[in-house]
């Protein structure tokens, strides 16, 4: 039983391999003729639909969800700051502290009416922009709140190293109110609050156009600046020629104050910064210190491995041995 | 970066260029004389004066000079980022965006004679104005201290 069913389907099979070959004959017999020629167009015809649909839907897709709409013009972008070649910017270079100084004096003599430095002390100025007596002169110029007396009222005092630089406006309402409803911002950091950061604001303070450029809508009250986001800034541009009277005499010239207040600036955002490359740099030695000596060690402890030979000294004499 | 600056910094050290520093001990002596008003200027004074006078004598000299520097400065004191800026407008870097914003403008300023114009020419003012920072950049920060 189980034979014949074996012959059986033999049998089938072999009659399909016959058929099958018949067919193919058939197929070559006919592809022979004329149609010889067209054949590798026709054939393709498939994949090449196939990769047109491909790349059409790619591209279909791309249209619709690729480039993203951002509704925003150029304008209310802002022009992207210039890169300046700032010294105190380099990883090795310290602050210029005569251009702090300078710089000092330009927001106390300018800057200083609306925006408030709340987070710079005098005790900060002294040693990196001025002497002590100089700070302590400073401070005394101003009166601070003292600790309530026995009677809980609190007297005025002049000022002391330790207390703060004073604010123009008690607070933000009073800030906004004398401003016409914008808020100077205080600038003890903000040199790292705006981005491109010391380039933003060089270039704000010395953007202003003479006149906004054809078409310009600039709304009342504002300023047309390229540099701040939506073009019309509520400061009007400040900084104008021989504005201030340097010490060392160096010529009072627009972008020079820009320059010595944005650094000033800068630094009272990160008074760290030539402690901290210092440490930088004091890392990078010890840390090759190390290197080297890690280095010299591990030759040392490997010293023996490296140098030593291992040696197969077969017995000369005896029977010879099997491995 | 290198021994190059280290020669440098010894010939700024060197040179007159520390009369700033100079000057800035005797400041500080006339703060003190404020800020001390009795005790001081009795055992001060003489000393202060003497150095004045030994100072006055060079510093008269120095001061006409720099008087006659700062009249010179006040009528010529020109920003020189404007004056690079104005001269990378003109410059043949700038030129196709010069030649977009001239353009522009012209066109604006017809067109709202005639009545509104619905265009404005900050995006070109941008592509001008960041071409000429850029040009300049480097030239301002040679010139400035």
């Amino acid at each position: 039983m189980l034979a014949r069913s074996c012959l059986r389907s033999t049998r089938t099979f072999a009659s399909a391999k016959n058929g099958a070959l018949k067919f193919t004959k058939r197929a070559a017999s006919s592809s022979s003729g004329s149609a010889a020629e067209a054949s590798p167009l026709r054939l393709n015809i498939a994949a090449a639909a196939a990769t047109t649909l491909a790349a059409g839907s790619i591209a279909w897709y791309y249209h619709l969800y690729g480039p993203t709409a951002n509704a925003m013009t150029p304008a209310e972008e802002g022009l992207h700051p210039t890169k300046y070649p700032w010294v105190h910017e380099q990883w090795l270079k310290t602050f210029d502290h005569q251009a702090l100084r300078r710089g000092f004096q330009v927001y106390r003599e300018v800057c200083a009416s609306c925006h408030s430095l709340s987070r710079v002390p005098y005790r900060t100025l002294v040693g990196t922009i001025l002497t002590v007596d100089e700070a302590k002169a400073l401070a005394e110029e101003n009166e601070y709140d003292t600790e309530p007396n026995d009677q809980g009222e609190i007297e005025k005092r002049p000022g002391k190293l330790s207390d703060y630089l004073p604010s123009p406006y008690s607070n933000d309402e009073a800030a906004r109110f004398a401003n016409n409803g914008a808020l100077p911002p205080d600038l003890s950091l903000i040199v790292k609050a705006r981005h491109g950061g010391c380039d933003y604001i060089f270039s704000l303070l010395t953007g202003y156009p003479d006149e906004p450029p054809a078409g310009a809508v600039v709304g009342e009250g504002l300023n047309f600046n390229p540099y701040f986001p939506g073009t019309g800034i509520a400061m009007a541009r400040v900084l104008y020629e021989g504005l201030v009277d340097y010490e060392d005499e160096t010529p009072a010239t627009t972008s020079q104050m820009a320059k010595d207040v944005v650094e000033f600036l800068n630094w009272a955002a990160e008074p760290e910064m030539d402690d901290r490359k210092r440490m930088g740099m004091k890392v990078l030695v010890v840390t090759s210190v190390l290197l080297a000596m890690s280095i010299w060690v591990k030759r040392y402890k490997w010293a023996y491995i490296k140098s030593r030979k291992i040696v197969y000294d077969p017995p000369k004499d005896g029977p010879p041995t099997r491995l | 970066m290198g021994i190059w600056d280290t020669i440098t910094d010894l010939v700024e050290a060197a040179t007159p260029w520390t009369t700033a520093e100079a000057e800035a001990p005797a400041q500080v002596e006339e703060q003190k004389e404020e800020a001390t008003p009795s005790k001081a200027e009795d055992t001060e004074e003489p000393e202060a004066a003497e150095a004045a006078e030994a100072e006055e004598a060079p510093e008269e000299e120095a001061e006409e000079e720099e008087e006659e520097e700062e009249e010179d400065d006040e009528e010529e004191l020109v920003d020189p980022k404007e004056k690079f800026e104005e001269e990378c407008k003109e410059s043949k870097q700038c030129a196709p965006a010069k030649h977009h914003f001239d353009e522009c403008v012209e066109r604006v300023t017809s067109a709202s004679a005639q009545g509104e114009s619905k265009e404005d020419c900050v995006e070109e003012f941008f592509h001008l104005a960041h071409c000429a920072s850029s040009c300049a950049a480097p030239k301002l920060w040679s010139v400035l201290k």
